[in-house]
């Protein structure tokens, strides 16, 4: 156990920046507090819920893929030393799910697994909820870590953050000498920190109980029809969403030849499953809504045994019209039990 | 611009976006707002959902927002100023009507109420093809609401009598009280991001900026001491489709055609295309190749948003600084350094040393625009006009305290016909539009892979019955022909458009419905009826 005084942070992270890329969140000249590349805002010490997650640093919203030369097909898997500071405990959860789906035996998505190995996480773990549509504990989550693999988690302790390695990278992280030797005060503080941090944040939103309901097909058609007459089909969810990996390819040219770009997908798209032919197998919004909204809920907890939600709350925070995870959730629960589709 | 301009005295949406969070109800008209203003829409969905506010939409089309109205008039293609007419004689059957703002505020309402008092429930009721109930609940549900907001676009303006229903929705909300306050107000949602602001700055043929008028003495010594020239023309010019038919006469020999694309976007298109060959000079001015810049003796390359400084006015007057976010590429300049170029070897020496400088100009010529400094809008998120001097803080909605023309004024009309309706040669009406992915000609959004995946090809959109009677299946192909040329297209066979009408839109250049429509004319705004035209279709 160490502690980071915090008006040392940016001091370390300066430091660090000049043998990695360093992210934080930093507020920007309109007043948003965005995860940047260090220098791009100004670091106020605020972590809060950033709006995006640290996602884009593992899978940009866009990036090339592949390069067409004459003859010759080359992959481009570029991958800097990062580190990432103020991950929250929520996002960590994500990247860990990420890491299973961006893995699976030998298909292995090399972009992205050049980026993880490349990548420190620092958790600034949640003492208390940082907003209101935070339920992370509702989808099976922790207000600070427990299991989930990370680097380093801080504590906010006042003026002081109290740091746990959480690997080994981890640890060698920790030898910096910004970092000192914790007191056993600090011991009983971060003992305190974490009782409290277990009891706050709301234990349930219904989650289960929609899931359920899900999972016995109690939800029909209608229903999804019915909300999805709202959805303006900007995709937003699924871009803030942090265990949203949907992507689509296409190929543009260059000076020399073709490039493969890679760029974010939503599902809420219809064109996303629309095949060749012009057949699409979720023909209407309501359709594609249903898809985004079983996918998390049902499917991932027939393959992996867990829901895909995080309980973040961002898709609610960016909805426009009010079509995120909690009032879908909220949705599900008020609707009537159907007839089985 | 011109039918709000004669009832209030200024052409603009009178209210501000922000102020929908607040509306008690809503009455949607002519516009496709989900598709097309979609976060526009979001805030008026949040108002139904969060706060109750009611939604009126009238639209032949059962459009995306009628799927969540409270009532939606599906009335016939063509029948708007019937229909608000029908719903003033309701209101004023019901005594619904302001009559303290009437009486404060309005002149010329006897002659409102002698034209409206035929427009009967059951006569307009037939005439448009609705429901005489529903029509009796509309009336009700936008009058007695407390603040109610009427939005409209492209669906009300794109007619012959496209300055009529203007002036009507404008006497509507006149005789109900529901302009000149707060979430209320008569609003027309520009489709562009800055083309309110080019009509603010006189690119239109008969203002200078602010709308200052070339035929007024007053305006044109100012801007000639200014400029410091004499003589400038005090006669107004030609608006596009005049250009476009001038061309064609020989009256016009050369155009000068910056970001639109008159051979996809003009009515009648190949008229168009045919009308650009006989220039003896055409220069465009675009991103990319165009159709039109095809026809061009000389080409131009614009930049983009990202590439230049400036301002852009948005559909609510707001002015809103652009930074420039990269360096332009290779070759190209910035448009304003390109018309002092042009200006200057045309014999005017005209030079500016930023797109600051320039606003300075704007701001001590145009008394809307008198305190809308660079630095000010540097430092907040832009200001609405009128804002005249450099403490005005702007203004969210206009005719707080009296129309700027004084009193508002009712301008009484009636209903007259489209220029071509179904016959038995021609027995489908064609109604066109627009697609959420897709804008415009699609000079930019058909070349973005995601957007194009969306919305990849024109399709014609016909109501079941009418596809199992031509016996044509779900994506089968049709010719669709009208009295100006042919298009194959296929199908796509929904519920939401009505009997007998077909819908198709003017994103493809393969397959572009303008070849179809109509160069007829508003009398006023020169605005061409690109809404309604008559087709026949046959399956192929």
């Amino acid at each position: 156990m160490k502690i980071l005084l915090k008006e040392k942070v940016q001091d370390l992270l300066w430091e660090i920046n000049s043998g990695a890329q360093v992210y934080c969140p930093q507020r920007t000249e309109n007043g948003d507090v965005l995860l940047l590349p260090l220098g791009e805002g100004s670091y106020t010490g605020e972590v809060g819920k950033i709006p995006s997650s640290a996602k884009a640093v593992l899978f940009p919203q866009t990036e090339n893929i592949l390069l067409f030369r004459e003859e010759k097909i080359s992959k481009i898997t570029e991958a800097e030393e990062t580190v990432v500071f103020g991950v929250r405990p929520c996002d960590m959860r994500a990247i860990a799910f990420t890491d299973r789906f961006m893995a699976r035996g030998n298909l292995v998505d090399p972009n992205y697994s050049a980026r993880r190995h490349a990548m420190t996480c620092i958790v600034v773990a949640c003492n208390e909820p940082p907003s209101e549509t935070c339920f992370c504990k509702a989808t099976g989550g922790k207000l600070f870590l427990t299991d989930i693999p990370h680097d380093v988690q801080l504590f906010d302790a006042g003026n002081h953050f109290i740091a746990l390695a959480g690997s080994e990278r981890g640890k060698a992280f920790l030898a910096n000498g910004h970092f000192e030797s914790a007191t056993e005060e600090d011991g009983q503080k971060l003992a305190k920190i974490k009782e409290r941090a277990s009891h706050a944040g709301m234990a349930t939103n219904g989650i289960q109980n929609a899931t359920g309901k899900l999972l016995e097909d109690k939800v029909d058609d209608s229903f999804w029809e019915l909300l999805a007459n709202r959805c303006i089909r900007c995709g937003g969810c699924a871009y803030v969403c942090p265990t949203c990996t949907c992507f689509n390819v296409h190929d543009y040219p260059d000076d020399s030849g073709y490039v493969r770009c890679r760029s974010w997908d939503a599902c809420l798209f219809s064109g996303f499953t629309r095949e060749t032919s012009g057949h699409n197998p979720r023909p209407t919004q309501g359709a594609r809504l249903a898809r985004r909204h079983e996918h998390k809920l049902k499917f991932d907890v027939m393959n992996y045994g867990e829901i895909g939600c995080v309980g973040c709350g961002r898709c609610s925070d960016a909805c426009p019209v009010g079509l995120g995870a909690i009032e879908i959730i909220d949705a599900i629960n008020k609707v009537q039990e159907m007839t089985k589709r | 611009v011109a039918g709000l301009a004669a009832a209030f005295g200024s052409g603009a949406m009178t209210n501000s976006i922000r102020e929908m969070d607040d509306a008690g109800a809503f009455f949607v008209i002519g516009s496709n707002t989900m598709e097309q203003h979609p976060l526009i829409a979001a805030r008026i969905i949040e108002a139904v959902r969060g706060k109750n506010a009611g939604l009126l939409v009238a639209d032949p089309r059962r459009i995306g927002l009628a799927k969540l109205a409270t009532i939606h008039l599906q009335h016939r293609v063509g029948t708007d100023v019937a229909l608000l007419n029908g719903m003033m004689h309701i209101i004023l059957e019901n005594e619904w009507e302001d009559v303290p703002f009437i009486k404060e505020r309005t002149e010329n309402i006897d002659a409102l109420k002698s034209l409206v008092e035929a427009y009967t429930a059951k006569r307009v009721a037939e005439l448009c093809g609705v429901d005489e109930q529903s029509l009796r609940k509309a009336a009700e549900l936008y009058a007695r609401s407390e603040k109610a907001m009427i939005l409209y676009a492209m669906g009300i303006t794109q007619h012959i009598t496209g300055t009529d229903n203007v002036k009507t929705l404008a006497n509507l909300a006149m005789l109900t009280g529901h302009v000149g306050f707060a979430s209320t107000g008569v609003n027309p949602l520009r489709g562009q991001n800055n083309v309110q602001g080019a009509c603010d700055m006189g690119a239109l043929p008969n203002v200078y900026t602010g709308y200052q008028r070339v035929n007024d003495l007053t305006a044109t010594r100012k801007f000639e001491k200014a400029w410091a020239v004499d003589g400038l023309n005090r006669e107004a010019g030609l608006t596009v489709t005049e250009m476009v038919h001038g061309a064609e006469t020989g009256e016009v020999k050369g155009l000068y055609i910056l970001g639109e694309n008159p051979v996809i976007s003009d009515p009648d298109a190949r008229h168009a295309a045919r009308s650009l060959k006989k220039l003896d000079f055409l220069v465009v001015q675009d991103l990319f190749m165009t159709e039109t810049a095809k026809y061009a003796h000389v080409i131009l390359p614009a930049l983009s948003f990202a590439e230049k400084a400036g301002t852009f006015t948005n559909t609510e007057r707001r002015v809103q600084l652009s930074r420039q976010a990269m360096t332009p590429m290779k070759g190209c300049m910035e448009e304003w350094k390109v018309f002092c170029e042009i200006a200057t070897r045309a014999g005017y020496p005209m030079s500016y040393e930023s797109p600051e400088e320039i606003l300075d100009e704007i701001n001590t010529v145009t008394p809307s625009y008198g305190g809308i400094t660079w630095k000010r809008l540097e430092t907040s998120w832009g200001l609405a006009w009128p804002c005249p001097d450099e403490h005005h803080p702007g203004t969210p909605f206009l005719h707080k305290d009296g129309f700027a023309r004084g009193l508002g004024h009712f301008e009484p009309k009636e209903y007259i016909p489209p220029a071509e309706v179904p016959d038995d040669e021609y027995p489908f009406l064609l109604t066109t539009g627009r697609v959420g992915p897709q804008f415009h000609t699609g000079t930019l959004t058909r070349k973005v892979s995601i957007l194009e995946r969306e919305a990849p090809r024109s399709v014609l959109e016909i109501n079941p019955a009418d596809a199992r009677a031509l016996r044509i299946p779900e994506g089968g192909l049709v010719a669709v022909e009208s009295r100006r040329g042919e298009l194959q297209l296929p199908v796509h066979v929904t519920p939401d458009i009505p009997e007998g009408s077909v819908f198709g839109t003017f994103h493809y250049r393969e397959g572009n419905i303008n070849e179809l429509t109509i160069c007829a004319l508003d009398p006023v705004a020169k605005i061409p009826e690109y809404k309604i035209c008559a087709v026949s279709i046959r399956r192929v």
